[in-house]
């Protein structure tokens, strides 16, 4: 079979001991890079082109896709652990997995983020070896309209975010895609919301407003009581540090969810990992026997989203190696980086250089076996956080948050802003506001916006391009579905209530 | 007296030797870190084009000191400009522009550093651009375009970047020559940009030959026309635009280095002569030639010309294409 | 009706933020030539704030709400978050002048003595190990520049 024998030239090139070193290298340098709020794998991957191209190029792209798909295991640790997403797509981890560490199973928390992420990752692997030609071809024929209807399908997510009030959760959204339209409008140039700052031209970065509101404004809420939130009870024993062969059970959907969700997600270029992270996490819930636990520590509700997020690095590398089309900004450089070296990503590039795209592949194998087999160990030992006294713990917090802030632009703007972000994140905890609903219209209000007036554009105006075309049409009546839930429920809700008045 | 007199001359001679000193100044060498600003994110063109050079500048010797890449982006080139702006004197800081940092404070209130609040250093390459459609579209030339576009107007669509970006102002400086109208639809990343014309969404874009480069040679796109004044030495076959009987200025896309304000005259001949000898080098030459782009070398008073030039252009073009245009 | 006060405030503070932006909104263009205008989504943004406010000021109250039945949402712990908060926005305004490692160690100092009542020796110990210690791990081992102050570090 042409695949096997594409596979095995991979592996020959991957196992080689320079390969495989730089694999190692780069996944351990990706997670550290994940758990760090703030310093994200395309700026370490800009930051270490020079570096490469003294190497052999098949080297330098297996040890800098490591950094890329390594930042997504990383991700999750100071989600779970802290409240504190390492990245945009760890925010939905926090949900479910900060809960969980509360209860005192930080571990397998740990443990099933690590383990999804690696069935994900290698689910991932095996559709970019397998499907990713065709899978590229049909990934063209979404156009705005279909990419619209995507996002409102992410939108309707925030049904499943919404906890006690949907009201809320909704106001939280709507706060969410304001701070999304700060900035210059593509298509007039003209600037909205500025207040006459230049900093704020290109908009809000995502990473002072989540780690703002995530961080900073955990560590406030904490602030309150003397003596800090109690320390998390960490269970005793390795039963209680690792998922139980129930937990793998319990998960079986969510793997096969994550995986399939953020590899499709990734394949589209400008959907990103969080977008997938947001709709594995609705899925799951959505098909699940017992909706109304998740939110309070519920175990697939981790390991959905962190499968969704390594399948996606798998999947954007599909139009990025087929077509040389980069899909968002750590693939952008990923292609400046073949660029740089002299080759010249497009549909040829699998056929002219085979030992660099199927070795490519075969290093991702062995990056997701090497992840799962450092990451797990790492468990227990990185539960240890929690064990730390609050006078060192939330100094170092707020430590690294500047840090990681900052050092995205180098600038203290960003860093002023994740102040005011935190004032806010401890409010919206306050008063019962649901962060992750207004992370969730931050991140797609830009894509919702530009998709409906690209589409309004292609028609001329009329509406009904939006749901004449077959994909967009399908993820619309799927969004409508899910939105006309909790109309359904309250509804329910009420003629209870009425029953149970006069009875 | 005489001890008066002394004195003076003493301290006369000392000014003068002081004086002269600063006239016979060392040249400037940097003795930290490079900073090396663009106004896009990483991955992006101007990033990608300043690391590169950065990489050859080092490898060549050409500077002693390390450049390092520093991304300021937003509100298209604001962000950058006005940090330049803030490093006014530092001669450690450069900027790498586009046609961009000219257009933008043109149209842009809040953006109020303009490229001659900067220092013109040198202008490194002009970047063309081309018209591509999809291989199994019926258009075979601009001619086929244009009488598509007229027979239905604003049903056929281009995508590309920004409104205000090259990419659409050469839009409008064609519809108007030729009188066909058809839409575009911006899109921010050039990969989309791409996939929407590979995908059938659009008809056509324009796009740098660099970038369409691997696309042509799979077969999947073809160039109707390119936007130069002279054929392109990669696209012997394809007319330029003028040659198919449209008349229209072409729009530059210039690539070169600015330094903050008010830079010393030293500094200015430092980096006038590194980009000097740079631009001789083997090395930039083949990168050019690898990336298709023209040579645009120019430095000194000339450049300021192209910058007052370009301003007027684009001012009026984007007053013809209905732009705001605050400056 | 119960009023949850907290929900009333909220639902007040986002309805007129709900008005600002439906004002600002209608300043932009609503419709341009090619389709909707810079204006359209924010004016749609502002008017879903003010009615979903409106629906908050008058959500009944869910079970779950009666926790606190009675005691006002911002209670007098507030002051110490609210404190907490005021010295991280110190901290930053301070990080352009004295740089970060020590904006960081007053920071540390702050917390630790004036929120936990430890020592101020103590705060000043860990203030400084913490220091250290990103000063290590960030600029030494991974090349990411922190502000400095005046004096270079």
């Amino acid at each position: 079979m042409d695949a096997l024998d594409n596979l095995l030239l991979g592996f020959s090139v991957a196992l080689t001991p320079i390969n495989l070193f730089w694999c190692l290298l780069g996944v351990v340098l990706g997670t550290m890079v994940g758990v760090l709020p703030g310093l994200g794998p395309a700026a370490t991957i800009a930051m270490l082109l020079p570096l490469t191209l003294k190497m052999d190029h098949t080297t330098a792209i297996i040890a800098l896709a490591g950094i890329f798909y390594g930042a997504r295991y990383g991700g999750s640790t100071t989600s779970i652990l802290l409240n504190i997403p390492g990245e945009s797509s760890s925010v939905v981890t926090c949900l479910d997995g900060y809960q969980m560490a509360r209860q005192g199973r930080a571990g397998p928390a740990l443990g099933i983020s690590a383990i999804a992420s690696f069935v994900a990752g290698t689910i991932g692997v095996l559709g970019l070896m397998l499907v990713a030609p065709p899978l590229a071809r049909f990934a063209l024929r979404f156009a705005p309209p279909e990419y619209f209807a995507l996002m409102v399908l992410g939108l309707a997510m925030v049904v499943f975010l919404a906890g006690d009030s949907m009201v809320k959760a909704i106001l939280a959204m709507l706060v969410g895609l304001w701070l999304a339209t700060i900035g210059t409008d593509l298509f007039t140039a003209e600037s909205r919301f500025t207040f006459g700052q230049v900093k704020l031209l290109g908009g809000v970065d995502f990473i002072s407003a989540t780690v703002g509101i995530f961080a900073i404004g955990e560590v406030l809420v904490n602030l309150e009581s003397r003596g800090g939130a109690e320390i998390f009870k960490l269970g005793k024993g390795l039963r209680n540090l690792l998922p139980t062969l129930r937990d793998l059970k319990d998960c079986r959907f969510a793997f096969l969810n994550g995986s399939i969700v953020g590899f499709l997600v990734g394949a589209l270029p400008g959907a990103g990992a969080t977008v997938a992270s947001f709709l594995s996490y609705g899925l799951e819930k959505a098909f699940s026997r017992h909706p109304e636990k998740f939110g309070t520590g519920v175990i697939e509700g981790v390991a959905a989203p962190e499968g969704a997020n390594n399948a996606d690095a798998s999947g954007a590398l599909v139009p990025l190696l087929t077509l040389g089309i980069p899909g968002g900004n750590t693939t952008a450089i990923l292609l400046g980086g073949l660029i740089l070296w002299g080759y010249k990503p497009g549909p040829l590039l699998i056929q002219e250089h085979p030992e660099l795209f199927w070795g490519l592949v075969a290093s991702m194998y062995i990056g997701n076996v090497l992840l799962l087999v450092l990451n797990l160990p790492l468990v227990p030992l990185f539960a240890q956080i929690l064990r730390l006294p609050y006078y060192v713990l939330y100094p170092l917090i707020l430590g690294i948050s500047i840090v990681g802030v900052y050092s995205v632009n180098n600038s203290l703007f960003d860093v002023w802003m994740m102040g005011l972000f935190g004032l806010l994140g401890y409010l919206m905890r306050k008063l019962e506001f649901p962060a992750a609903a207004l992370i969730l219209g931050l991140v797609l209000g830009d894509s919702l916006e530009r998709a409906l007036r690209q589409s309004l554009m292609m028609s001329q105006g009329d509406i009904a391009i939006l749901v004449t075309r077959p994909i967009s049409g399908i993820l619309l009546f799927f969004a409508a579905v899910i939105l006309c839930l909790p109309v359904v429920r309250a509804v329910r809700y009420w003629r209870v209530e009425a029953i149970e008045r006069e009875g | 007296m005489k001890h008066r007199a002394m004195l003076a001359a003493i301290i006369i001679a000392g000014l003068m030797a002081l004086s002269g000193e600063h006239a016979w100044s060392q040249e400037f060498k940097p003795s930290r870190q490079i900073e090396a600003v663009v106004h896009t994110g990483p991955g992006g063109g101007s990033d990608i084009f300043a690391r590169a050079i950065a990489e050859m500048l080092q490898k060549e010797k050409l500077i002693t000191q390390r450049m390092q890449v520093v991304n300021k982006s937003g509100g298209g080139s604001a962000v950058a400009m006005s940090y330049l702006a803030e490093k006014k004197g530092e001669p450690h800081t450069i900027g790498f522009f586009t046609g961009v940092w000219v257009t933008n404070p043109l149209t842009t209130k809040e953006a109020m550093v303009t490229v001659k609040d900067l220092t013109p250093i040198v202008r490194l390459v002009l970047e063309p651009a081309v018209i591509a459609v999809k291989t199994d579209s019926p258009y075979k030339n601009m001619k086929d375009f244009i009488e598509a576009a007229k027979k239905s107007p604003n049903q056929l669509r281009q995508s590309g970047g920004s409104v205000t970006g090259r990419d659409n102002l050469m839009r409008l400086l064609i519809q108007k020559a030729t009188g066909a109208q058809w839409t575009y639809i911006s899109f921010p990343s050039g990969g989309e940009r791409l996939s929407n014309l590979l995908g059938g969404h659009v008809q056509m874009m324009v796009i740098e030959p660099q970038e369409a480069g691997e696309h042509i040679r799979a077969g999947n796109l073809r160039v109707i026309a390119s936007l130069t004044e002279k054929r392109l030495a990669s696209l012997p076959n394809v007319p330029t635009i003028k040659e198919q009987g449209i008349d229209v200025t072409i729009i530059p896309q210039a690539r070169g280095i600015l330094a903050p304000p008010a830079a010393s005259k030293e500094v200015v001949q430092y980096w006038q002569s590194v980009f000097d000898r740079f631009a001789k080098s083997a090395g930039w030459k083949q990168y050019m030639e690898q990336n298709q782009f023209e040579d645009g070398y120019l430095q000194g008073p000339a450049l300021g010309k192209f910058f007052d030039e370009l301003t007027v252009l684009m001012r009026n073009v984007l007053k013809e294409a209905g732009a705001k245009v605050v400056r | 009706m119960n009023w949850n006060k907290g929900n009333l405030i909220s639902a007040l503070c986002l309805g007129a933020f709900g008005i600002y932006v439906i004002s600002v909104a209608a300043k932009l263009a609503y419709v341009s030539e090619v389709g909707p205008g810079p204006g359209f989504f924010p004016l749609w943004l502002g008017i879903g704030l003010v009615l979903f406010g409106a629906g908050l000021a008058f959500a009944p109250r869910t079970p779950a709400g009666t926790r606190e039945a009675g005691k006002s949402t911002i209670s007098q712990t507030a002051g110490r978050a609210l404190a907490g908060w005021s010295a991280l926005m110190v901290a930053v305004a301070l990080l352009g002048r004295i740089g970060f490692l020590l904006s960081f160690v007053v920071l540390t100092i702050f917390l630790v003595v004036v929120l936990d009542r430890r020592p101020a020796l103590f705060a000043v110990g860990i203030g400084i190990g913490l220091a250290v210690a990103f000063q290590l791990v960030f600029v030494v081992a991974l090349d990411v520049s922190l502000p400095k102050g005046f004096w270079g570090f």
